[in-house]
């Protein structure tokens, strides 16, 4: 079957003057339909930079992103964000905030209205519809970022980081929040993040991507069935998969365990 | 209940210590108010000062009460420059500062010479505004749109460059026009800068207006300053005075009051300044 | 930050520069041709060759009014900064008076105090003093405000900070507050860099016999537009100047302030 997403040795230069910073640094994978892809690393190796080329919102220096065939060069509206900060506006109501991208995408309002009531009673923030986002607290706003992204129903959603500005306990509630969602909804995804355990928690396949040079040194896939719960945290074997991932970051040397596939 | 002094003012430096803040907050100055204007009228007459020096209250409130009609006259100039010259300069540099940041090359290039133009002391074109336009209310009044454009200029163009970056992030993600981003995030999130820079316009206008009455010396409550000065009337000259503080109070409060009715719909703070 | 390539880079920073140098010098030419072929009179606008040719013959008397200017605006500038800063410290010692008094340096500060410049001259005379008096007057009040918010706006943790290790109000004062209201003091600073030389050259129009703002109204009254022009440049260097000093010695602050 086609993959949803293609990348294919792309690379990623920014030039000042005369100085030259490779963020990214031949990297090629692809992501299936349905999928759920954890792209991981340490700060700075150039995941977050990946993630805004295939939305388009950054231009690639050579290779190709294509998203169902097509190549990326723009924003599509059948690709969801969701970024670090939960970016809501702040004058807007909760509401209002879901239903942004449908005024922007010049969509009839009318039929969003009840799915975006849906979405805030699936996360869980019924009776908050008027609220504003001062009004909220992080992990909230965070709920209503995910509502936002998922309002137009796109195929794919691409998320940077969104709960690494939460406090630990805040950002487990919302990766299970996610979990459910995913069951729901069964999305494909890339998710950007520099937990390992979140990584692991959440994903099919996990990228490693370490920094100089920025590429992807390991595709490890994920053994857990879905529907997943919080006791897979617990067992021997998702320790033994984050102790593997988390030397790969630092040594970039152990052997890869007999589970892991390539894409 | 007390039976000496000490006890009644112990008793109110205890209230007031212990008074919640916003009472705290009126009482207190409206306290000093009271005082200045008590130490005012009588301290005039205490000192034997001339009525020629300073006019206390009650002969200032005399000259009003007896001459409504030269003050009346000489108000409507002056409400008129004022009312017209900072509406005008609102509109205008809204408009251009708009324009401006519409335009990245056209920003580019205006913006120093804007910067400048508001950096320097206009104040002394009055005489060239007169020999363009003459001593009649057009010149004051372009004189004063003049004295206040370019901060509202400048305040529209760093409020419209401040939206949240990841807001416009965000609006490109979801496929947004360059006209979308303008109208859903830059224009909200300019908001506050952009009555920061009419209050502060407002202020310029009266300046302009002022200055634009002293130097023509035709008409306007400016006119009737310098004119009462030297005829040493100076309970007129403080009527007069009194007048120009409040339009200029009244001008001012009104892009106070319009920012908080904004600030209501919009349900979010926007006041960046204490006052 | 959107990184470029650096052929864009490169005219990138030079339209930075290139735009509004190529403006200038657009309008320049285009004033100059306009006013030449449409014979516009010299009384309404002169061009930017007749104002440079109007400096020669009156340089010394320009530099003798500049000076005038110049130097009532730096002292009332200098004044009003030490005047400001001192109330403003004073009236930020007790919360009481600050309390009552602060609302009404706020009217004061509203209120359209150009209104008052002919009373300055009446009370004081027509002499450099009560210029002098009347520019400090209007722009000292910037300065006081400003200062009196910073102080009152110190940051919380470290006010927190002096309680937990027993500092005392004027320990907290000198060794907190007052450095957090610098850059308040500064903003104040600048608005009273344009506010002096705004109140010397209102004074000098209502009665002086010397100062560029006299000058020009003289100038205006005989119909000299090109003298105008000439001794505004000089006005727009002084005011400029001010405020130059003004930002480097906000620099210097903010240098220090990061250590």
């Amino acid at each position: 079957m086609a993959p949803h997403i293609r990348i294919e040795d792309v690379r990623k230069v920014y030039r000042s003057g005369k100085d030259e910073v490779e963020a990214v640094s031949s990297v090629s994978f692809a992501v299936q339909a349905g999928e759920f892809v954890a792209i991981l690393g340490p700060s700075g190796c150039g995941k977050s930079t990946l993630l805004m080329m295939c939305a388009g919102l950054e231009p690639v220096t050579s290779g190709t992103i294509s998203i169902d065939g097509a190549a990326v060069t723009a924003p599509r509206a059948r690709v969801g964000v969701m970024f670090q900060d939960s970016t809501l506006l702040p004058w807007k109501t909760t509401l209002e905030n879901i239903l942004f991208p449908v005024r922007i995408q010049k969509r009839p309002l009318a039929e969003y209205r009840d799915r975006a009531h849906d979405l805030i009673r699936m996360v869980g923030l019924s009776g908050f519809e008027n609220t504003k986002p001062h009004q909220l607290s992080g992990g909230m706003r965070q709920r209503v970022a995910i509502c936002r992204a998922l309002i137009t129903d796109p195929d794919i959603l691409l998320m940077d980081e969104p709960f690494s500005a939460l406090d630990a306990m805040t950002r487990d509630e919302m990766n299970d929040a996610l979990l459910d969602i995913w069951e729901r909804y069964r999305k494909t995804g890339l998710f950007v993040t520099h937990s390992i355990r979140e990584a692991v928690y959440l994903a099919d396949r996990v990228l490693v991507m370490t920094r100089r040079p920025a590429t992807i040194v390991e595709d490890l896939k994920i053994p857990f069935d879905r529907p997943r719960d919080h006791s897979i945290g617990e067992s021997v074997q998702f320790n033994e998969i984050c102790a593997h991932l988390r030397s790969l970051i630092e040594h970039r040397q152990s052997p890869a365990p007999a589970r892991s596939a390539a894409a | 209940m007390a039976s000496n002094f000490s006890e009644p003012v112990k008793h109110l430096a205890r209230v007031l210590r212990g008074t919640p803040t916003f009472g705290r907050r009126v009482v207190l100055p409206a306290l000093v108010a009271a005082v200045i204007l008590l130490a005012w009228e009588y301290g005039v007459g205490l000192a034997h000062l001339p009525l020629m020096i300073i006019a206390p209250p009650s002969a200032v409130w005399d000259v009003i009460a007896n001459n409504p009609g030269i003050l009346m006259q000489q108000s409507l100039p002056t409400i008129e420059e004022a009312v017209l010259g900072f509406g005008l300069a609102a509109s205008l540099g809204i408009i251009l500062g708009t324009s401006l940041v519409l335009s990245g090359s056209l920003q580019k290039a205006f913006y120093p010479y804007i910067l400048v133009l508001q950096l320097i002391p206009k104040v002394a074109l009055a005489p060239l505004f007169i020999i363009w336009l003459g001593v009649g209310l057009p010149s004051r009044l372009w004189f004063a749109v003049f004295m206040a454009f370019f901060p509202v200029v400048i305040s529209t163009m760093t409020g419209l460059m401040s939206a949240d970056r990841n807001a416009v992030r965000l609006c490109e993600a979801l496929t947004a026009s360059r006209w979308q981003v303008f109208y859903s995030v830059r224009i909200p999130y300019a908001l506050p800068h952009i009555f920061a820079g009419l209050k502060i316009s407002a202020t310029m206008a009266m300046i302009g207006v002022v200055v634009g009455e002293f130097v023509t010396a035709q008409e306007g409550l400016g006119y009737l300053i310098m004119f009462a000065t030297s005829a040493a009337e100076t309970p007129l000259v403080f009527a007069a005075i009194a007048l120009l503080c409040v339009i200029g109070l009244a001008l001012y409060g009104s892009v106070a009051l319009a920012e908080i009715i904004v600030q209501k719909r919009l349900g979010v703070s926007i006041t960046t300044s204490e006052f | 930050m959107k990184r470029l390539h650096p052929a864009i880079a490169r005219c990138e920073g030079l339209s930075t520069f290139g735009l509004p140098i190529g403006l200038g010098v657009f309008i320049l030419v285009a004033w100059q041709v306009i006013v030449r072929r449409a014979a516009v009179p010299q009384v309404i606008l002169p061009a930017p060759t007749d104002i440079l040719l109007s400096f020669d013959g009156i340089l010394g008397v320009l530099a003798h009014h500049a000076w005038a200017s110049g130097s009532e605006s730096f002292v009332a500038f200098i004044l009003a900064a030490i005047l400001g800063a001192t109330v403003a410290i004073l009236l930020s010692m007790s919360k009481l008076v600050y309390e009552a008094i602060y609302p009404h340096m706020v009217l004061f500060q509203l209120i359209p105090k150009i209104a008052l410049a002919p009373l300055f001259t009446f009370w004081l005379g027509i002499a450099a003093p009560s210029r002098l008096t009347y520019a400090t007057f209007i722009s000292f009040f910037p300065v006081a405000l400003a200062m009196m918010t910073g102080l009152a706006r110190a940051d919380a943790n470290a006010l927190r900070l002096c309680r937990a290790v027993g500092a005392n109000h004027w320990q907290t004062f000198f060794a907190v507050q007052i450095p957090y209201s610098l850059p308040y003091f500064f903003s104040g600073l600048k608005i009273a860099a344009t506010m002096a030389v705004i109140g010397i050259v209102v004074g000098e129009f209502i009665s002086a016999k010397e100062g560029l703002g006299y000058y020009i109204l003289y100038a205006g009254s005989r119909g000299e537009t090109a003298h105008i022009f000439a001794a505004m440049i000089v006005l727009c260097a002084i005011g400029l100047l001010l405020y130059g000093v003004t930002v480097m010695a906000e620099r210097i602050m903010q240098a220090w302030w990061r250590g």
